[in-house]
């Protein structure tokens, strides 16, 4: 399957951005030149009085931004930049190496699906497809082939904007994306929290018989 | 089984609140334990024989001996970052038991004498992250958490702090940098974090299982709990079984139980008519064994001598219906994909391994491909900065090692596909902007 | 604060028994073997070694796994082996592995020739690869700021740069985003890095990937030399290396000087010299003739300077720019005052200041060191800007508060005039100290503009005051650091350019003006002749003292509208690649200028000039060349006596702490 590429076989969008020398040097923005909404300057500053050190708060700060704005927009990295009194180019820097951190313009709902070895071998590939094609064009989702999730004993599954659920097989992606798109829980049977450890029969759904496909991440 | 001690009431229904957890002797063993002098807490902690349960399988008492003494800001760390592929025991614990895990800490910060903790708990799990929050916010009401703890002079501070999805933020010293607000950037050592971690100050990181052991060996002494397991295995274990298997999930065993009645006997087994092909003992860090290795019992040491590892203590299962280049590719793209970049072997290397890979599946290799990815994954074996490099370049090097002749003849099936000669292929020409990496 | 005394210890390495400072790293100590240990991410102006690269893997006896020599401090009796077949495995396949997605571009390359991967690559490397899928590309060169260019299919993410930006230069505008082999050096959306010091990760980059766009494919290692000199565009005097073509200078590298500059180099001694270097410089000789400045032969130029000079006589007033050498301002001074007999000269921007305070400010016990700003408790900084006034100083502050935890207290001149405020200053100062009696090393790190105003001598005093209040005089690591108005400010005074004082601060039998007293005197007409050694002074009074003044002669690289207005006669002067002689750093060391450029058209040294109209209006200063000017100065200032310029050579000279040395 392919990947999304830009210009060059890059997968990085910043692979190629020269900089815009008409653009002053970015330092830690002042109050002035940041509006900042209170209430984000609120939890920000509340995160960054749990630490010793207040930089510590740079990955609940980026997260409370990206609840604000979508995704780490400049904008949004500006405004953490401002409270925190950091250059923007460190917080960038930091969100760009997490995976749940978006760089980029995203759909609202985020619906992760694990396609790491456990649930691929339970057909995570053909599930993440279904995914895809079932939520199509839709701006409101980001449907992301996702690294282990942490939930094999409920492959193949998917997180679904922080809720796990699963397991799951292609018949159940159209539920599954109007039951978010209709603001209900989503698949309530097949969550993980209403699931007993112990339960010999949990998951006793019998995995595709065909090898691991598919599920790029 | 009269042995299980983490999953004892796990099912219990509001086990999560601290009404249920009290009742069922919950915070017991930290009244117990600041009883008793830091030391010999320190003392229960090093005669239970309690390795790590988050992949190093380093002996937890002796790492909190590390420690240096003195009135000097010192840290916990509980690594919450549960990201090893097949990986999902810590994720139950902390969602059904979140206050054992906190009475754990708190033990152990007294032992350690460190007066600020830490979960750093991996972003996915909101949940789970949800739930530590709602038990320490009970937790600090009921003053388990806060200064001067139940009046032992003992004080500790803990914070739940959210990743953000990256799996190198499960190494020590990742998380550390990760937790400082950084990249996960793994860091050189020595120094080790005993010395200088968080904020530069003496830190003890543990995994969240052997946190939550904790409270279990204070209640039973240190001695009656290295009772259970193996010689230099001693306790339980909570294996997290997955892949294809009839019943996947977390189960806690006996360390020392024969890896057979794991897979078969708990887990199931796989489905009717299949046959197991290989299964990783640790996580996909670990390097695959064989049906063959089946019998042997799973503890450190049995898993260490059949060359590979107890790690994360998650057993993946893959049957015979799966080829083996897919289940390499697979390991091989996570590890590409999470390598931090930092150091030079394994970002290359990982890079370069999955490029093999795809030119063996599309049949652009030859037999010598195999050559060059085996020596590839030599030259990353301890010569990087941290594990991971390692943890890609071990399970692909067993692969190859065991199923080289399925290698070979996926090379040659693909080559077929392509109608290419048993050659050798044109070396690819560097230039061009159509790159497909 | 205690400085590392490391013991030296003994190890062996490849067979051979080397001693070494205990704990330095392999990578160092095995230099003192003649062993080499490539390194790419290991530098360690830096910080602490990173351990990125992984090039100095090497074996050592007792533990399994290769270690990284960057990182390895070195024990006595350790068994280190670079040779055994292991590490050149590890080492062939690092080279490969960074070789996997670096260009193979060298003959279009600017690095190469001079590139740490090209060396280590035929050094160590494999000889050959195995990699036969496609090279990453991408469009390049990039602009990352109007100075630098950036090439990211080359870069090998050793992070050396975005080291630089975070943790030397703290501005944090450089740095690596995404992860793995998807990681790349960039600045935040879009914007450039502009930053104080930013072209010092150009010198850093171990390949082409980060290049200087003024000096990109302007020339080849081979065909450029190397001479070493100071720059002189500010008092912090780094060192650096010029890179020479055909007598042009093309390049400025930094010259690591642990004392002047750490090795560093700011933006503006780094990128300012092809501009010092050439359009718009005075090139030949200038005469008013007409209203206007036309060029004329030297001969005219220098006959008529002297018959101006001799017809104003004791009625000149001379100032000196801080781009001047000791030689040019001694000999300028001989001029006045033994051959027109003036005594209106000086260096200073404004104020006197009495003898003795000068003199006391400059006693030697209370002189402090560069270095000292890193290991001192605390560094006051008092009246001054160091990014402003001496760039690379604030680096030196920064790694002494990063690395060293010293305390930085900034005050002004107001603080120290009020008592108490000033006794408040001393307690907080003290304070930063060891609990016991020990004493606090505090460095006062000073500007000249305190002493230069209106109070000045009351603020010389105060500092004085405050000085033995906390008995800086007397404690290891403790004093004093001006950093003067202008670039060779403390040499020039030293050479006796002052309107109180002669070489080496001698007392004169008639004091002159000063700066402002020349100016106002020249205004009002008692002083008929302005005398400009390579001086700008702008502001009101020069303008009107300009406009009055019968005669106006000026030694200039580039003219000022002033000097177009109002010169009589111009000297084309030397940029300070062209020049030779000494200047004074701003802690007492002495440091050579030589000659690295070629005057550019009729351009003379000044020394020559000088010396030329000397004998001209009847002096004969008896100098035939740049040693015998410079021997001419150690003979005149006391301290300097016995001082010849092979003795000062490349890294300077302290002469007090040489009279130190000569005495015990």
């Amino acid at each position: 399957m392919s990947v999304k590429r830009f210009e060059g076989g890059s997968r990085v969008p910043g692979w190629y951005e020269p900089v815009d020398p008409a653009k002053d040097a970015a330092l830690v923005p002042s109050p002035q030149e940041v509006q900042v909404p209170a209430e984000l300057r609120g939890e920000i500053e509340r995160h960054m009085a749990l630490y010793p050190d207040s930089r510590s708060a740079a990955l609940p700060a980026l997260a409370a931004a990206q609840r604000v704005h979508g995704w780490c927009s400049p904008e949004a990295i500006d405004q953490v930049a401002c409270v925190m009194a950091l250059t923007p180019a460190y917080l960038d820097a930091v969100a760009t190496f997490y995976d749940m951190l978006d760089t980029e313009p995203v759909g609202r709902h985020s619906v992760y699906v694990c396609t790491n070895i456990s649930c691929s071998l339970r057909g995570a590939g053909e599930l993440y497809e279904a995914m895809r094609d079932g939520a199509g064009d839709d701006p409101e989702f980001n449907v992301r082939a996702f690294e282990c999730l942490g939930a094999c004993d409920i492959a193949p599954m998917a997180s679904v904007d922080g809720v796990y659920v699963g397991p799951l097989a292609p018949e159940d992606v159209p539920r599954l994306l109007e039951d978010v798109r209709a603001g209900r829980p989503v698949l309530a049977d097949k969550q993980l929290s209403t699931r007993i450890v112990a339960d010999p029969n949990a998951n006793s759904r019998a995995y595709p018989s065909h090898p691991i496909e598919g599920g790029e991440s | 089984m009269s042995d299980i001690l983490l999953f004892k009431d796990i099912d219990e229904p509001g086990l999560a609140t601290l009404e249920v957890y009290a009742k069922r002797g919950g915070y017991e063993s930290l009244r117990k334990a600041l009883e008793m002098t830091p030391e010999e807490v320190l003392a229960q902690l090093e005669s239970s024989g309690l390795r790590g349960r988050g992949g190093a399988g380093f002996a937890m008492g002796k790492k909190v001996s590390f420690l240096p003494k003195g009135s000097i800001d010192k840290y916990l760390v509980c690594n919450a970052d549960e990201s090893e592929p097949g990986t999902f025991k810590d994720r139950e614990l902390m969602q059904k038991s979140p206050h054992m895990l906190i009475e754990g800490i708190v033990i152990a910060s007294y032992a350690a004498g460190a007066s600020r903790s830490f979960i750093y708990i991996r972003g996915e799990y909101v949940r789970q992250a949800d739930m530590l929050d709602a038990a320490l916010a009970e937790a600090t009401q009921a003053g388990y958490i806060g200064e001067d703890i139940l009046k032992s002079g003992h004080s500790l501070s803990l914070v739940v702090h959210r990743g953000a999805g990256a799996y190198i933020c499960g190494e020590e010293t990742g998380l550390l940098d990760s937790l400082e607000g950084k990249r996960g950037n793994p860091r050189l050592k020595p120094p080790f974090p005993a010395n200088q971690g968080l904020y530069q100050g003496p830190t003890l990181i543990n995994n969240v299982e052997t946190l939550a052991t904790v409270p279990a060996i204070i209640a039973m002494g240190g001695e009656q709990y290295a009772k259970l397991g193996t010689d230099t295995s001693k306790g339980t274990k909570l294996v997290s079984v997955s892949g294809h298997v009839q019943r996947p999930g977390n189960y806690e065993i006996e360390l020392g139980t024969p890896s057979r009645e794991i897979i078969y006997g708990l887990a199931g087994g796989p489905p009717e008519g299949r046959q197991v092909k290989c299964w990783f003992p640790g996580g996909s860090s670990a390097p695959v064994l064989t049906a063959g290795d089946l019998d042997l019992p799973y503890d450190f040491d049995s898993m260490a001598k059949a060359g590979s590892m107890l790690g994360s203590g998650a057993i993946i299962v893959v049957d015979d219906s799966t080829p083996i280049l897919d289940v390499a590719l697979k390991v091989a793209k996570f590890y590409r994909h999470e390598s931090c970049g930092k150091c030079t072997p394994c970002r290359e290397g990982t890079n370069w391994t999955v490029k093999m890979l795809e030119r063996i599946d599309n049949g652009t290799a030859t037999p010598m491909d195999i050559e060059i990815m085996a020596s590839v994954q030599e030259h990353i074996i301890g010569n990087c900065l941290c594990v991971l490099g390692d943890a890609m370049a071990m399970p692909i090097g067993s692969m190859i090692a065991k199923f080289r002749d399925e290698f070979e003849t996926h090379i040659e099936q693909a080559r077929a596909r392509n109608d290419l000669a048993p050659a050798e292929p044109e070396p690819a020409l560097a230039g061009g902007v159509s790159a497909h990496a | 604060m205690p400085r590392p005394e490391p013991k030296t210890i003994t190890f062996t390495i490849d067979g051979r028994e080397v001693q070494a400072p205990e704990n330095a790293m392999l990578v160092d100590a095995a230099k003192l073997g003649d062993v080499e240990i490539p390194v790419f991410c290991y530098e360690p102006k830096l910080g602490n070694p990173v351990g990125a690269c992984r090039m100095c893997l090497v074996e050592i006896e007792g533990i399994p796994k290769l270690q990284t020599g960057c990182s390895t401090p070195v024990k006595d009796g350790m068994v280190v082996n670079t040779e055994s077949e292991r590490v050149k495995t590890a080492q062939q396949s690092v080279v490969e592995f960074l070789l996997i997605n670096h260009p193979l571009d060298c003959p279009v390359c600017d690095k190469g020739g001079e590139c740490p991967l090209q060396d280590i690559t035929f050094g160590w490397g494999p000889g050959k690869t195995r990699f036969v899928e496609e090279k990453r590309h991408f469009v390049k060169p990039l602009e990352l700021s109007p100075e630098i260019a950036i090439d990211r299919e080359r870069c090998i993410l050793c992070y050396r740069c975005v080291r630089f930006s975070q943790e030397i230069s703290e501005d944090y505008q450089l740095v690596l985003l995404e992860r793995g082999a998807h990681s790349y050096v960039s600045t935040f959306d879009g914007h450039p890095y502009v930053a104080p010091f930013s072209g010092n990760i150009v010198e850093l980059c171990p390949v082409g990937a980060l290049t200087s766009r003024e000096y990109r494919f302007r020339a080849r290692p081979w065909d450029i030399e190397d001479a070493g000199s100071v720059c002189t565009l500010c008092p912090a005097q780094c060192n650096v290396t010029l890179t020479v073509r055909d007598e042009r200078i093309l390049r400025v590298l930094a010259r690591d000087h642990s004392e002047v500059d750490d090795g560093w180099l700011c933006d503006r001694g780094r990128f300012a010299y092809p501009r010092l270097g050439g359009e718009g410089r005075v090139t030949e000789p200038l005469l008013r003739d007409g209203g206007e400045l036309r060029p004329v032969s030297w001969e005219r130029a220098l006959e008529e300077a002297a018959t101006r000079l001799k017809r104003a006589g004791a009625a000149t007033g001379a100032i000196v720019g801080g781009g001047a050498t000791n030689e040019e301002g001694l000999l300028l001074s001989r001029i006045m005052r033994e051959g027109l007999d003036s005594p209106h000269i000086d260096s200073r921007v404004a104020g006197t200041l009495p003898l003795e305070l000068h003199r006391a400010l400059a006693e030697p016990n209370l002189q402090a060191s560069v270095s000292d700003l890193e290991f001192a408790h605390a560094v006051l900084v008092l009246d001054c800007n160091p990014i402003e006034d001496a760039a690379i100083l604030d680096l030196r502050l920064r790694k002494g508060v990063r690395r060293h935890g010293m305390k930085l207290v900034p005050a002004t001149a107001a603080d120290l005039l009020d008592e108490r405020s000033a006794q408040e200053l001393a307690a907080k100062l003290r304070a930063t100290g060891p609990a016991d009696d020990a004493g606090a090393e505090v460095v006062v790190l000073w500007g000249e503009r305190l002493t230069a105003g209106p109070d000045g001598a009351r603020a010389a005093q105060a500092l004085l005051d405050l000085a033995s209040t906390l008995n800086l005089a007397d404690t290891k690591g403790a004093g004093l650091l001006e950093i003067p108005a202008r670039a060779n400010g403390r040499g020039l005074r030293e050479a006796g350019v002052l309107p109180n004082a002669g070489p080496g601060l001698s007392a004169l039998a008639e004091d002159g003006l000063d700066a402002i007293g020349i100016a106002r005197a020249l205004g009002e007409g008692e002083l008929s002749c302005a005398y400009l050694l390579g001086a700008d002074r702008a502001g009101e009074e020069w303008e009107r003292a300009l406009e009055r003044a019968t005669t106006v002669i000026s030694h200039a690289t580039f003219l000022t509208d002033a000097l177009r207005e109002h010169a009589d006669v111009v000297f084309p002067a030397g940029a300070y690649a062209e020049k030779e002689g000494t200047i004074v750093h701003p802690d007492g060391r002495i440091q050579r200028l030589r000659q690295a450029a070629a005057h550019p058209g009729e351009c003379r040294a000044e020394w020559q000039v000088l010396a030329e109209l000397a004998r001209r209006i009847g002096l004969d200063v008896e100098i035939q060349s740049g040693a015998m000017a410079s021997q001419q100065l150690f003979d005149a200032v006391p301290r300097y006596a016995g001082l010849t310029l092979e003795e000062i050579g490349g890294r300077g000279v302290k002469p007090h702490e040489r009279e130190v040395a000569v005495a015990s």
